[in-house]
């Protein structure tokens, strides 16, 4: 029969590798920090794959509650174009 | 309880029940495929195989989580939410000295409601809310021109699932349950916490300046007040120690002073948590996002906030789930404080030879989870908004001292009266 | 983040009426403010000189349309003073109730938009149907809820209904009754005194200099009202106190407030009190001639301030030439001071409590 555990890991780590690599490739800032959020989430979920539910949880508390945001905090207020121009780069 | 018995839900085990639905729509499909088999002879043995393999384990297991699911998804989104929502509409109308929504069953279009003969407009209103959800599912869903479309469309999807991943782990009733979690408080507060991640890129994402005005402030507020949420749950944990929210609401159970006709039960917000309770009242209102903390959406300042250019029914979504947010953390605070779902079981009924509670445990749940959402809409509705950087003083330099004064007093509860 | 400008408006739910307050933040603080108006603007000035001088009273009702028996009345007193009318005792008299009623009216409008500019949306609701009362007896009075066309230069358009005094003694005593309702919604909040006190305020001095007159300078502590410095009609036989901030932090958006709200009931208080001292019978209009030369200059406390009308005539039927000169233009001109320093989440609390009328600013 299938093993549903090694397909269920496989998949989660392919997500997080290529989320992972789109984080650090990405041009535009707010695209990496969405990225690193999903990274983040599927690490958590191979944790729960391992039956540490509680090093799940606060993985998704500590870890993708809060660094994607002060990611994004950090990009948001230091950034000076955007209030002049139209565009919507985030690099 | 001595006197009515112990609390009692209507529904012992939702999978029970969804099973029981699950074999009758199978064995219907098995019916109906025996019947085209018999007619058909050629196509005998391959339906056979199908039908075995529809009412083998794999697929009865699927359906029934699929339905188990689903009911959970449609009695808080269709129930809850319209009920809440009507609740408040109503409640604070009448604060206003006026009527509220008042459209009545016959103003509906198809037969037999649409009577000439009767008003449509001297009803309870109930139906007012489904007529708006239809409403913005058929608006345009505009997306402005210079936003990020990636980023734009993804971020109702990311509020949204965060919300509803709080379904998961919310029990509506000792056996009204998704999922049985050992960390249910944890997951409930994790799911919480994901929200602010959503607002920030859907502010951002409209490349406008109020909308990411309003996201900046919408995320600061919120991470200043998960703090004092944790530490009361954590002030709260001392005194329980469990995360198990059903092993939180059996605790509550028990009588904390008994005078024999009636007892007090020993609800937590009686005891030593009384400070717990009110700091995560509070912080909660705010993770709610509502009027006296609710400058993120601002009309008068900022026209919408950070949902200004969402139209249709991503709007909807976000705006309706606000909504799910404040009966998930009524639903929390009721858990954690107020005795949860148990309550006097006065008689049963008995139909066939199942018994039936007259006041099961969903009802005294859905009764205390809706008076506290009223007593929200009151506050609401009575205060003007707080300024975003009055809010922050609030949260960093009251509600935290407090809070790690609250748990203090819950390890000294705990060692006092172990 | 950098210094930029915010426009607020011309199309703002809560700026209450077109125009366009553009402020430049430095994060969340305004280092600097600057109002565009005019987009109301109809020509009043010209517009006036070329209809007769009667005619023009259906105009000036609706220079400031919440608040229109005050301004038809100043433009009627300006007049009247440039042809030499004197108004009958009872024309007087009546005038006095009609402007004080129109005084509450405005300030409950008022009150009814400040509200939700704070948030607090149920304040709305209650002054509205508050105002109800009054202008059903404005109404009564002379047929109209808004732009009434009530005023005549030598004196009233026409007489009060029988028992209109008792009719306004009823709504009066359940309106003040009201106003307990409104202390605890809006006084007592700790919320709205923390949005309010500190913020927004004004020097005496510099609302001297700024030219801001009305409840927004007594807020600042100095007892300039234009019913008692410089009296017209019947009011220095109507005993009623000014309503001015006393205390040391005046100037502010509480203040204002406070002197704004205090004057809803000196108002009811000059409505009854004309009520027992007016004849009871008696001529309530002079007739006015059709060509005046000359000019005539007057001015009265309006609901927002010190409104000022002067007319030139020269023998025509028409005005020469008019002057307007509206309170809250000038205070416009002190927006930046009122606003520096402060959030931009202040503003529509301070702009609130100044109480702008876009149609009489814009004319």
């Amino acid at each position: 029969m299938v093993d549903w555990e090694l397909v269920a890991f496989v998949a989660l780590s392919a997500i997080e590798i290529v989320a992972s690599i789109l984080v650090v490739t990405n041009k535009r800032l707010v695209r990496a920090a969405f990225w690193l959020a999903i990274t983040l989430v599927t690490i958590g979920g191979i944790y729960l794959l391992f039956r540490s539910e509680f090093v799940f949880l606060i993985q998704i508390l500590v870890y993708a509650g809060t660094v994607p945001v002060l990611l994004l905090f950090g990009v948001m207020l230091t950034r000076r174009k955007i209030m002049d121009e139209a565009t919507v780069e985030g690099s | 309880m001595s006197h009515g018995g112990e609390s009692a839900p209507l529904v012992p085990n939702l999978f029970d029940v969804c099973k029981v639905l699950t074999l009758a729509i199978l064995g219907l499909v098995d019916a109906i495929l025996d019947g085209i088999g018999a007619a058909i002879p050629p196509l005998g043995p391959p339906l056979a195989g199908l039908s075995d393999f529809l009412l083998g384990n794999f697929v009865v297991t699927v359906v029934t989580w699929i339905i188990a699911m689903t009911v959970i998804l449609l009695w808080a989104t269709l129930f809850n939410l319209l009920t809440v929502m009507w609740l408040e509409r109503k409640f604070y109308s009448r604060i206003q000295d006026r009527y509220g929504i008042m459209i009545s069953i016959w103003s509906l279009p198809f037969w037999p409601f649409n009577r000439r003969d009767r008003p449509t407009h001297k009803g309870t209103g109930y139906l007012q809310n489904v007529a708006d959800g239809l409403k913005l599912l058929q608006k345009e869903n505009l997306t402005p021109a210079t936003a990020d479309a990636a980023m734009f469309h993804i971020s109702p999807v990311l509020i949204a699932s965060s919300t509803l991943m709080l379904l998961v782990a919310l029990p509506w009733s000792s056996g009204f349950y998704i999922a049985r979690l050992e960390l249910g408080l944890l997951f409930v507060l994790a799911a919480f916490s994901l929200a602010p991640i959503g607002i920030l890129i859907a502010g951002w994402s409209a490349n406008n300046k109020y909308t990411l005005i309003g996201g900046l402030r919408a995320a600061a507020m919120l991470l200043a007040y998960e703090i004092p949420m944790i530490l009361c749950a954590i002030a709260l944990v001392f005194s329980t120690g469990s995360l198990n929210l059903f092993d939180i609401v059996e605790q509550q159970e028990r009588p904390l002073i008994d005078f024999g006709l009636f007892a007090i039960p020993a609800w937590y917000a009686f005891g030593p948590q009384i400070l717990g309770f009110l700091i995560f009242t509070v912080a909660m209102v705010a993770e709610m996002e509502r009027i006296p903390f609710d400058i993120p959406e601002a009309e008068a300042e900022l026209v919408e906030g950070w949902t200004t250019e969402y139209s249709g029914m991503r709007f909807g979504l976000l705006f309706g789930f606000k909504w799910l947010r404040m009966i998930a953390g009524a639903a929390l605070i009721v858990t954690m404080y107020l005795g949860g779902w148990s309550g006097p079981v006065f008689t049963r009924l008995y139909v066939g030879n199942i018994p039936i509670p007259v006041f099961p445990e969903e009802l005294y749940f859905l009764v205390k989870v809706w008076l506290l959402c009223l007593v929200f809409i009151w506050i609401s509705w009575s205060v003007p908004r707080i300024r975003i950087d009055q809010i922050l003083q609030i949260g960093w330099k009251r509600l935290v001292p407090y809070s790690l004064l609250a748990v203090l007093i819950g390890a000294g509860s705990r060692v006092v009266r172990p | 983040m950098p210094e930029f400008w915010v426009n607020m408006g011309p199309q703002h739910p809560m700026t209450h009426g077109l125009w366009n307050m553009r402020v430049k933040v430095d994060g969340e603080t305004i280092t600097d403010a600057e109002p565009e108006i005019g987009y109301l603007h109809r020509g009043y000035e010209k517009i006036m000189e070329v209809r007769e001088f009667e005619k023009n009273v259906v105009l000036t009702d609706r220079l400031c349309y919440v608040s229109s028996i005050t301004w038809s009345h100043v433009y009627c007193l300006a007049v009247g003073r440039m042809m030499g009318v004197e108004v009958p005792e009872r024309g007087q008299w009546l005038r006095v109730v009609s402007l004080e009623l129109q005084r509450v009216a405005s300030h409950l409008m008022w009150l009814a938009s400040y509200g939700p500019d704070l948030g607090l949306l149920t304040g709305l609701l209650w002054a509205l149907r508050e105002r109800e009362l009054f202008l059903d007896l404005i109404q009564l009075m002379s047929g109209m809820r808004m732009n009434q066309n009530y005023p005549r230069i030598g004196g009233v358009r026409n007489d009060v209904p029988e028992n209109f005094d008792a009719m306004c003694r009823r709504s009066i005593e359940h309106f003040l009754g009201k106003l307990k309702g409104y202390e605890k919604l809006f006084h007592e909040s700790k919320i709205f005194l923390m949005r309010t006190q500190g913020v927004g305020k004004i020097s005496a001095a510099n609302a001297i200099d700024w030219g801001v007159t009305g409840p927004n300078l007594r807020a600042c502590g100095l007892n300039v009202d234009l019913r008692r410095l410089d009296p017209y009609e019947t009011y220095e036989e109507v005993d009623f106190e000014p309503q001015v901030w006393r205390g040391a932090d005046g100037g502010d958006s509480y203040a204002r407030f406070v002197c704004r709200f205090n004057e809803l009931r000196e108002s009811c208080g000059i409505i009854l009190q004309a009520f027992e001292k007016m004849p009871k019978t008696g001529a309530y209009r002079t007739k006015a001639p059709r060509r005046a030369e000359g000019e005539g200059f007057a001015r009265t406390e309006d609901s927002r301030g010190e409104a000022l009308f002067y007319v030139v005539g020269d023998g025509d039927d028409r005005p020469y030439r008019v002057k307007i000169r509206s309170p809250v233009f000038s205070t416009m001109a002190a927006t930046p001071i009122l606003l520096r320093g402060n959030k931009l989440a202040d503003v529509v609390a301070i702009l609130g409590s100044v109480d702008v009328c876009v149609g009489e600013m814009d004319k």
